[in-house]
């Protein structure tokens, strides 16, 4: 029988330890797995070798590829690290130490005999002033002169910066004389990679606005090049598809869009995931969820309701605030990795990590923290190998720090030392858990939740017992689901204006705006070669009551926003005002849609069968469990807790109570027993 | 006290998940408070706090800052516990019927029980700053206020819901007495929402680990943070009487300065074991002018708690810090205990001096605290305007406060332009829209920050063209006649000052605590606020740190030179003229103010 055409899409999410690529074949639905080092000098390079390696696998040639997908931590390692370009930001006069005085506060969890301001990204010795104002509603108060602008232009030579990011009051109302400063910036220094807080960020207060978009002039020149040499080696192999990059609001955007705006991938990676957890979701007709990824140093929690991924602009990248659209997730410093240690009389876990190297005591590698792998380890729910045989694990080097850092000092055994450690860590991640589900309206028990990341099934089923949720659903590759969203993900973008004035909706001019913000989304959506039949946009409206600091989003109905407005809030906090409802921004949510892979099709099984027994320390005492090699599991196949189920990129924890089936694309559906 | 029984013990780790659970619930009352609450003063500037305390209202979990007083004993004396029940909502404002609890009667606290199974097994607070509560003036603080009748409503202790029914009339009452209603009714119900959720929450907690078990770990986490300052203090403070004293300037009604005069004596006592009190009765007389700080005596051991924490996150500020001293002694009478009814609005700066004075009671002991800081500063700004030029005036009010420097310290630099714990700024282009004002300048104050090893934080320099027809103004700058004190080698903080069109002919300089100032359209008006003493020799300060300092703006050439001995050759550092200026090392004594002096008199 004669193959179809194939119709290839290659995703590639590079870690800190390895790159992982899907290789999906739309016509065939076959996926093809690859696994390669990452190479942190120069990720293009495993990146590269993993598309290759798939490829082979397949047998199918470079130049079939249609679509080639990408997550990157390129962004977020730069922020976090502080190791972007040396930037200048160029602001009005009179505003020069906005960035450095912040929002003048000691923030509220800091104390204030030992608080310390970060670092700003831009020091205020390379904060420049240009001549000109702009006021409230975007009204011109002073010209823009542009001798000041041309000095800036000399001072920033001088400096010898990579980047410049241009902010200037109220440029969100009004962004004329932002773009002619970026303008002749731009032609005085060629080479230089020069950012518009307009075209970053129009939404209102300096403080944040400067910050997101300095944070984008610092990324810019490490991104582009890094993009430019993905370019290229594809280029070098023949592959004429597009490069897509995947962005924090959980879509894809092309290259350009990105070069542009490279702060949009801050939140890369933890946003693949989380479409790659709704997808394998979706597969299993399973709408409602809450995913839980944790990795070796942090945990990213995010609610989806009725398959749709929230969007916040209320986001964090370390100590910055960045609001930027961005997947409404939270982030701990919870993982694998996180030491735990007695100070004081108290047990505390994290936020520091032992990282990957030297990593937990467990690997061998001189690391002598006790960490939460370490007491998975003592309490045997790590089978000895990991990674598919090809790493030991030291189980009596994890026992010594479990045993010397936590379970002396606090004058317990080992066991109940270890099960201490990842109950402090498993409440931790349930207050972030919280926060999405509770906090924000909804009762986490009408949702399943969703473990991956490497540590994620290890933990899944506990925190499913400490908020009443009473279904776990573990994807089938829980360790590289990352891959998977990037192969699922639509392309995507916002277009949002502020209105110059808040106030009550003016159907007629929101009308105009939303037309104006329609063609500027159909625009871009022609620009990355999206059909038309593919195209949508989603009018949302974000609104507040008059004097509030905060918005809600909330689709756009026409009149009848107001009223959805104010159930909205009252689901959220409880009541309502009498107050007149403002219209503060309106936003367009483009989309492309991309192909969706087929879920895969697992063959039935013949009825689970262990490959051993472990000798496990459970609540209830020493038992022997049996340890099920995923690898072996067919569709329809049982396990029962407690179990341990292991494959090569995690392992599940079942314990006892929970007991499921796999489904036929390979997930397991597990459920609370009465 | 802590449950005998062996099955009520709760062990570390769930004492580690209960803490955990309770910062999860305060943090979503905060987050409730910021999102809904109407006034820019509350969800702007954020002046709002939330507290968790035990069956016996003892504040087991609370804000990191210690201007929290004995909130829940006033309740009690008119409430007595027993007679609550589940759904019930108190509140007051009531400073002198408080003992100073809350110390202006702008701060509204919501305070509620929580029981389970009939039991009651602890209270939920939240507090926030209400912009204006009626009184003399806009604001309801003001400078010239002489008694504290004229400074709003005053509420005491009162059942505002009673086992889920709202009693309304109260509160029409109080929102009626408001400037700005709208604002008023809206803050109440972010804060009553708040304080819902809170209750919720904690019920939730006593549920998933049973009232005996959180009963015990809010008594380990008193015990903890108790035990933990005893011990500091013991190697803070050796057996005697150590002494400090500090000074406000003036209280805006022609007298001060008033010298805040604290006393610490650890002894042994009967029993052997160290007994530390606090004597503050040597403290000058109470003013005539608003700067009356109502201390509630738990008010110094929540600063000294505050500052042995550290920045320790496993720890939690709560009354373990007050319980570590064994008296606090005030004087009836005095600035910091004055009798009814003298005003208190201003009471801020007072409240930040004592704070700077019981920094300097931990250095003359030879700890390691902050130099000085300056008190935050604030201005009120009230007038009229037309929205419309053919539209009615509408009155407004603008409560701005502005950041200052925070005091050096041994291994770190003060912290530069802030205001307070929580505290935000106003962003320009949220004030420009909202107010008749347009910002000409919003910096660092050059050379505000004392000069030392470690710099002291710089204060702010704030410019406002004013748009209204006309506007009255009431300014609180302290710390200008005794700028915040430089240490073991520092120098002072600059100081702030308040001036009306400066550089034109028609400049002229506002008396720093003043009301009444009349600006009109037109008029610039320039707010530079006070920076924070210095630590440590300036010419030990790296050469590298001065230029970035210069280049950046926080400190002049001239004083690079002449301060810390650094010279630069356009934007570099001259090395050699640098060497030459630091051969000639002036000698430095034990703090300074104005001059070095070995004691702060």
């Amino acid at each position: 029988m004669p193959s179809p055409e194939p119709d290839l899409a290659v995703a590639v999410d590079i870690g800190g330890t390895f790159t992982d690529v899907a290789l999906h074949d739309a016509a065939s639905g076959r996926t093809w797995r690859a696994k390669t080092p990452s190479v942190p000098a120069d990720p293009s390079r495993a990146f590269m070798a993993g598309v290759r390696l798939a490829l082979d696998e397949a047998g199918l040639p470079a130049g079939a590829l249609r679509r080639v997908l990408h997550g990157t931590t390129v962004a977020t390692n730069m922020i976090l690290e502080g190791k972007g370009a040396r930037a200048a930001l160029v602001t009005t006069a009179g505003f020069r130490h906005v960035l450095a005085i912040g929002r003048q506060d000691i923030p509220r969890r800091e104390n204030l005999y030992a608080f310390v301001k970060p670092a700003r990204p831009v020091p205020s010795s390379r904060v420049l002033e240009v001549r000109e104002r702009v006021g409230p509603g975007g009204t011109v108060l002073e010209p823009l002169d542009e001798a000041s602008v041309r000095e800036a232009a000399e001072a920033c030579r001088g400096l010898g910066v990579e980047a410049v990011a241009v902010c200037l009051l109220h440029a969100f109302a009004n962004p004329a004389h932002e773009e002619r400063v970026a303008g002749i910036l731009r032609a005085a220094l060629p080479g230089v990679a020069v950012t518009a807080s307009s075209d970053v960020l129009p939404v209102v207060r300096e403080y944040e606005r400067s910050l997101a978009t300095v944070l984008n002039a610092v990324v810019m020149p490490g991104v582009a090049s890094y993009v430019s040499r993905l370019e290229a080696r594809l280029e070098e192999a023949r592959v004429a598809a597009p490069l897509l990059l995947m962005q924090s609001n959980g879509g894809v955007a092309g290259s350009a869009t990105i070069r542009r705006a490279p702060a949009l991938t801050a939140l890369s990676g933890p946003a693949a995931g989380v479409v790659g957890a709704r997808e394998v979701a979706a597969a299993c007709g399973v709408r409602d969820l809450i995913t839980v990824d944790i990795g070796g140093t942090s945990a990213d929690i995010c609610l989806i309701k009725d398959g749709r991924i929230g969007l916040t602009q209320a986001g964090h990248v370390g100590p910055w605030p960045l609001p930027l659209p961005m997947v409404d997730m939270v982030t701990i410093g919870a993982g694998g990795g996180s030491v735990a240690r007695v100070a004081g009389g108290a047990l505390a876990v994290g936020p520091q990590s032992a990282g990957a190297d030297p990593g937990p005591a467990a690997y061998g590698r001189g690391g002598r923290e006790a960490t939460v792998t370490d007491a998975h380890v003592v309490l045997g729910h790590l089978p000895e190998r990991l990674l598919g045989g090809r790493m030991a694990l030291d189980a009596a080097a994890a026992r010594a720090a479990v045993a010397g850092r936590v379970a002396g000092p606090l004058g317990l055994s080992p066991e109940a030392a270890a099960r201490g450690i990842l109950a402090v860590v498993d409440n931790h991640m349930v207050g972030a858990l919280r926060v999405v589900s509770i906090e924000r309206g909804h009762d986490p028990r009408d949702f399943t939740l969703v473990p991956f990341g490497g540590a994620g099934p290890l933990h899944g089923c506990a925190l499913a017992d400490l908020l009443g949720v009473r279904r776990v659903l573990v994807p089938p590759a829980p360790g590289v689901l990352c891959a998977d969203g990037l192969l699922a993900a639509d392309l995507k973008a916002e277009f949002s204006r502020t209105l110059p004035t808040a106030g009550p909706p003016d159907p007629e001019a929101v009308a105009g705006l939303y037309r104006d913000l329609a063609a500027q989304a159909e625009a871009w959506l022609a620009r990355e070669g999206v059909a038309a039949a593919d195209r949508s946009q989603a009018r949302v409206a974000l609104m507040r009551y008059h004097g509030q600091g905060g918005e809600l989003a909330v689709p756009w109905a026409g009149d009848a926003t107001a009223a959805a407005f104010a159930a909205a809030h009252e689901a959220l906090y409880g009541f309502r005002l009498d107050s007149p409802v403002e219209l503060v921004t309106v936003r367009i949510e483009a989309a492309g849609r991309m192909p969706r892979p087929a879920p895969p099709r697992l063959p039935p099984g013949t009825g689970a069968r262990a490959r051993a027994r472990l000798p496990v320390h459970l609540a209830a005492g020493l038992r022997d469990v049996p340890l099920y090699d995923r690898g072996d599991l067919g569709a329809g196949d049982r396990v029962a807790g407690p179990a341990i189920v292991a494959q090569l990129d995690a392992t599940t924890l079942v314990p006892a109570g929970w007991s499921g089936a796999v489904h036929e694309t390979g997930a397991i559906l597990l459920g609370r027993e009465p | 006290m802590r449950p005998s029984t062996e099955a009520a013990a709760c062990d570390p780790v769930t004492l580690e998940i209960v803490r955990g659970a309770i910062r999860s619930a305060q943090a979503e009352m905060e987050a409730l408070i910021e999102r809904t609450a109407i006034s820019a003063f509350i969800r702007e500037k954020k002046d709002f706090y939330t507290g968790l305390f035990d069956a016996a209202g003892v504040l087991a979990v609370g804000s990191n800052v210690p201007i929290f007083g004995d909130i829940t004993g006033p309740v009690f004396r008119d409430f007595p516990p027993e007679t609550m029940r589940p759904g019930d909502l108190y509140w007051y404002n009531d400073c002198y019927g408080s003992e100073g609890a809350v110390s202006h009667s702008n701060d509204q606290v919501l305070l509620a029980p929580v029981f389970r199974a009939e039991r009651r097994c602890g209270f939920v607070m939240a507090w926030a700053h209400f912009a204006d509560i009626g009184g003399l003036r806009a604001g309801s603080i003001s400078p010239d206020a002489t008694d504290i009748y004229q400074e709003g409503i005053i509420v005491p202790p009162t059942r505002l819901i009673e086992a889920g029914r709202t009693n309304e009339a109260v509160l029409t009452l109080f929102h009626r007495n408001s400037r700005f209603p709208a604002q008023s009714l809206g803050d109440m119900r972010a804060l009553m929402a708040s304080v819902d959720l809170g209750v919720r929450r904690v019920g939730e907690i006593l549920d998933r680990f049973g009232p005996e078990v959180v009963a015990d770990a809010l008594g380990q986490l008193l015990a903890r943070t108790r035990e933990r300052v005893r011990e500091r203090l013991s190697r803070t403070f050796a057996h005697g009487t150590h002494r400090f004293t500090d000074a406000i300037d003036t209280d805006g009604h022609g007298n001060g300065p008033f010298r805040i005069r604290l006393a610490l004596t650890r002894s042994r006592g009967p029993d052997g074991a160290d007994r530390f009190a606090l004597d503050a009765s040597e403290t000058d007389d109470q003013a005539p002018g608003p700067v009356n700080f109502l201390m509630n005596p738990s008010i110094p051991g929540m600063a000294l708690g505050l500052y042995y924490l550290g920045g320790d996150p496993t720890q939690v500020c709560n009354a373990g810090g007050p319980q570590a001293l064994d008296a606090v002694t005030l004087r009836e009478g005095s600035l910091l205990r004055p009798r009814f009814p003298a005003p208190l609005g201003m009471r801020g700066l007072t409240m930040m001096r004592v704070l700077a004075a019981l920094n300097g009671l931990i250095n003359v002991a030879g700890g390691g605290a902050p130099a000085a800081h300056s008190a935050y500063v604030i201005i009120l700004l009230r007038g009229s305007v037309r929205r419309e030029p053919a539209g009615p005036p509408e009155p407004f009010l603008l409560s701005d406060g502005i950041g200052v420097g925070y005091g050096a310290r041994p291994e770190a630099d003060g912290i530069d332009a802030v205001y307070f714990v929580a505290q935000e700024n106003y962003p320009v282009e949220f004030l420009e829209a909202g107010y008749p004002v347009r910002l000409r300048r919003y910096g660092i104050a050059a050379d505000s920050g004392g000069a030392g090893r470690r710099r002291g934080g710089c204060g702010i320099v704030r410019e406002y063209e004013i748009l209204a027809d006309e506007a009255v103004l009431a300014v609180r700058i302290d710390s200008v006649a005794n700028p915040p004190w430089g240490l073991a080698g520092g120098r002072a903080g600059g100081s702030g000052r308040a001036v009306v069109n400066p550089g034109t002919p028609g400049e002229r300089l506002l008396a720093p605590l003043s009301d009444g100032n009349r600006l009109a359209r037109g008029d610039v008006l320039r707010i530079e606020t006070g920076g924070g003493g210095g630590h440590g020799h300036p010419f030990d300060r790296e050469p590298e740190a001065v230029l970035e300092d210069v280049l950046g703006g926080f400190v002049s050439r001239e004083a690079a030179q002449r301060h810390y001995g650094v010279a630069l050759a356009g934007d570099a550092l001259d090395a050699a003229a640098t060497a030459a200026l630091r051969a000639d090392r002036p000698p430095t004594r034990a703090f300074h103010r104005h001059e070095y002096v070995d004691a702060l008199a």
